[in-house]
């Protein structure tokens, strides 16, 4: 009799394990032709993929557009995951162009060059003459200031004329300003990762590529850094990796007057300020500082860098829904997803005067002539090369920031050794 | 011994494949089935999508030259050679003081083994704060007694790894306390009454009686601690992330940085092979060493 119990709890542990492990089996896309998935991540948090979805269905009634949702800082994990086990969505987002080469190369990608984009640029997006994806999306990196504590330090605002020199000088200032005024901010916060520094190096310097194993371009912003470091002006990246610094704090709670960020931290500030996760203060944004005056001032375009944020069809899709893939492609790229974007706060790769003003209307946006000109005008170049090299170059050149920012090597020293390590490890292999 | 009817046999083996199944599909699908798979991708290049392409011992030439895999190599040995020695001697003095009628012992041995079972990366977190060069306690109390010009700890060349060895002895101690605790209670008490009687000394007692009672489980916690050594990545990708620079970066992460950071899945289990030969290596001598002192 134990033994016939024993026998059924096994059999049914037995089946569960197999009904489980069937169900899972479902494909999770809607079937029919009527429902388009889209890949989403943090939606609660996220609303920029339900305005899009939403939007689409509105100028599409027949049409529903599905969320499929993923965790946000394992999204290209998961997403490659599901891609190779055949179970992704119809349309899947391409987060940053590191992972877009990922995709592309292999053969993740649906050829999209007929889509119709005005507006804005597929080029960062574009192999073999083909266009493998379209962009909704286009952060790139402004100045954040805080107008209270440069008024507390009795220094000027920052209008656009800046290169990197005056930057430095002003962050000194600054923070000599700030102590004389007993707050304990510093002028200056730099967040600990490599693009902070390597970002504007490889967008601004002329000839700069990571390809030409050549990083001399790298030296006078790491000078500087190490010169802030020293100065007291900002804090140092050990002390900042080792107390686990998160940039939305040191701006957002006042302990720097300034900070270089990409644009998605605009609708992340306003909401914190609105949550009282950040103190309230009135803040603008300006260009970044230029490497040479040649692209300063408002008559120039200051030069940037920041990635796209785009669509890619995933080939799997089944043959009737193609057309309204790229359709949908074609309406998120475009003027109406661009202004539905700007209205919550974010950055659309279609910039016309539309969308800077839809944009400029959010409440809590700081609505001067610098940040308006901060926004909208901008040569924003893409963070990093689509190429099979750019992950193991990024890794050592990486290794090269935190052994300069520590202290542990010099620059030049941190260069050559990350000049041969490239040639050693990964372009001549 | 009477047979058992030919039904009833076939029914016994049903259910016995019952229990077992559950656990065996998992252990086949999630562990053997990409283990013996891993030896034949270190011979390919694979980068995840579509098939992966043979391409014999390229992996192995790659290797040869690919300085961060040596530094990788180095950097292991360090961790090794430091964190085995001390965790054996923190773990066993632990385990002696406490294996005494001490009141509150329980307590005590708690204490000992939580960071065992705390979050890693929790442990980080705060071990971090408490390195921190600028604000860090530890710097504040050297500082204090004198020291002019405290070590950088995780953010400097030097003293990172030697940092990461001490959180890496203060998790793991409890949990080789707990092993010790064991095998004390198997030395004979009438061993240390007969070496009393012979007027040994503490000392004597412990070297005479203790440590060869001890051998077996000592053998068997320094084949733990050389694997674990051997395989230490969450603690450093929480830590140091391998840095600054590549100070602290070990084969594990390597793997790690290879593989899923860079899509080149071949040459990331060509790096785990050499590591499983690497700790299959240096067990099978412990043992030749171990059944040679034993005979």
């Amino acid at each position: 009799m134990k033994r016939s119990i024993a026998a059924a709890v096994g059999a049914a542990t037995l089946s569960a394990l197999l009904l489980t492990g069937c169900g899972s089996g479902d494909s999770s896309g809607g079937s029919d032709d009527k429902t388009l998935t889209l890949a989403g991540w943090s939606l609660a948090t996220t609303p920029e993929f339900k305005v899009l979805a939403d939007g689409f269905h509105a100028t599409h009634p027949d049409i529903t557009v599905e969320l499929k949702e993923y965790d946000a800082k394992n999204y290209d994990t998961q997403m490659v995951a599901d891609l190779a086990a055949g179970k992704a969505p119809d349309v899947y987002v391409q987060k940053n162009l590191k992972n877009f080469y990922t995709y592309q190369s292999g053969k993740q990608l649906l050829d999209v060059s007929d889509v119709a984009v005005t507006g804005a640029s597929t080029d960062a997006y574009k192999v073999d003459g083909k266009t493998w994806a379209v962009p909704y999306r286009q952060d790139s990196w402004v100045l954040f200031y805080n107008k209270a504590l440069f008024d507390e330090a009795k220094v000027k605002y920052p209008d656009g004329s800046w290169t990197w020199d005056d930057y430095a000088t002003a962050a000194k200032q600054l923070t000599t300003g700030l102590k004389a005024a007993n707050s304990k901010a510093l002028g200056v916060y730099e967040h600990t990762w490599q693009s902070t520094l390597q970002g504007f190096a490889l967008a601004q310097s002329p000839g700069a590529s990571l390809e030409s194993a050549d990083y001399a371009f790298l030296k006078p912003y790491y000078t500087h850094a190490v010169d802030l470091q020293n100065a007291g002006a900002q804090v140092k990246l050990g002390d900042a990796t080792t107390n686990s610094l998160t940039y939305q704090a040191q701006f957002g709670k006042q302990q720097a007057a300034m900070m270089t960020m990409g644009t998605w931290y605009i609708a992340t500030l306003l909401s914190q300020q609105t949550s009282g996760d950040a103190d309230k203060f009135e803040w603008g944004i300006a260009p970044v500082p230029q490497l040479d005056e040649s692209t300063t001032g408002t008559s120039a375009t200051p030069v940037t860098f920041g990635d796209p944020t785009g669509l890619g069809i995933n080939p799997k899709i089944s043959e009737g829904k193609i057309e309204t893939a790229k359709a949908f492609l074609a309406y998120a790229s475009g003027a109406d997803a661009a202004k539905a974007l700007a209205g919550i706060g974010i950055t659309p790769a279609n910039t016309d005067s539309a969308t800077t003003d839809a944009f400029f209307s959010v409440a809590g946006v700081p609505g001067d002539d610098v940040s308006k000109f901060a926004f909208a005008k901008h040569d924003t170049k893409p963070e990093n090369p689509v190429s099979k090299y750019t992950a193991p170059l990024q890794n050592i050149l990486n290794d090269l920031h935190t052994a300069v920012l520590s202290g542990t090597k010099d620059i030049d020293t941190a260069i050559a050794e990350a000049q041969e390590r490239a040639k050693n490890e990964v372009l001549n292999k | 011994m009477t047979t058992m009817p030919t039904a009833r046999r076939g029914r016994d083996t049903l259910v016995g494949w019952t229990f077992l199944l559950p656990n065996f599909i998992g252990f086949a699908v999630l562990t053997m089935v990409p283990i013996v798979l891993l030896f034949y991708y270190a011979f390919t290049t694979w980068d995840i999508f579509g098939g992966a392409e043979w391409t014999g011992l390229a992996n192995l030439r790659q290797m040869l030259h690919d300085r961060s895999f040596w530094t990788a190599v180095w950097n292991t040995l360090y961790y090794t050679v430091f964190h085995i020695p001390l965790t054996l001697a923190v773990s066993l003095g632990l385990a002696l003081l406490l294996n005494r009628k001490l009141r509150a012992v329980a307590f005590f041995r708690t204490v000992a083994f939580f960071p065992y079972i705390t979050s890693i990366v929790a442990i980080a977190q705060v071990w971090n704060m408490l390195f921190s060069p600028g604000y860090g306690p530890i710097n504040a109390i050297l500082r204090a007694v004198g020291v002019d010009n405290p070590p950088g700890w995780t953010t400097s060349a030097e003293w990172s790894m030697p940092a990461v060895i001490v959180v890496g002895t203060w998790r793991e101690m409890g949990y080789y306390m707990l092993l010790f605790l064991a095998g004390l209670q198997t030395v004979p008490g009438e061993l240390y009454e007969a070496a009393r009687v012979d007027g040994a000394n503490a000392w004597q007692r412990f070297r005479s009686v203790t440590l060869p009672g001890l051998r077996p489980i000592t053998f068997f916690v320094t084949v733990l601690l050389t694997i674990g050594s051997f395989k230490v990545f969450d603690l450093i990708l929480v830590m140091t992330d391998g840095g600054p620079g590549q100070s602290t970066l070990v084969l594990s992460q390597y793997i790690f940085q290879k593989g899923f950071e860079e899509n080149q899945f071949g040459y990331a289990s060509a790096v785990s092979v050499v590591l499983f030969l690497l700790c299959l290596l240096v067990t099978v001598v412990q043992f030749l060493v171990n059944r040679r002192r034993d005979a």
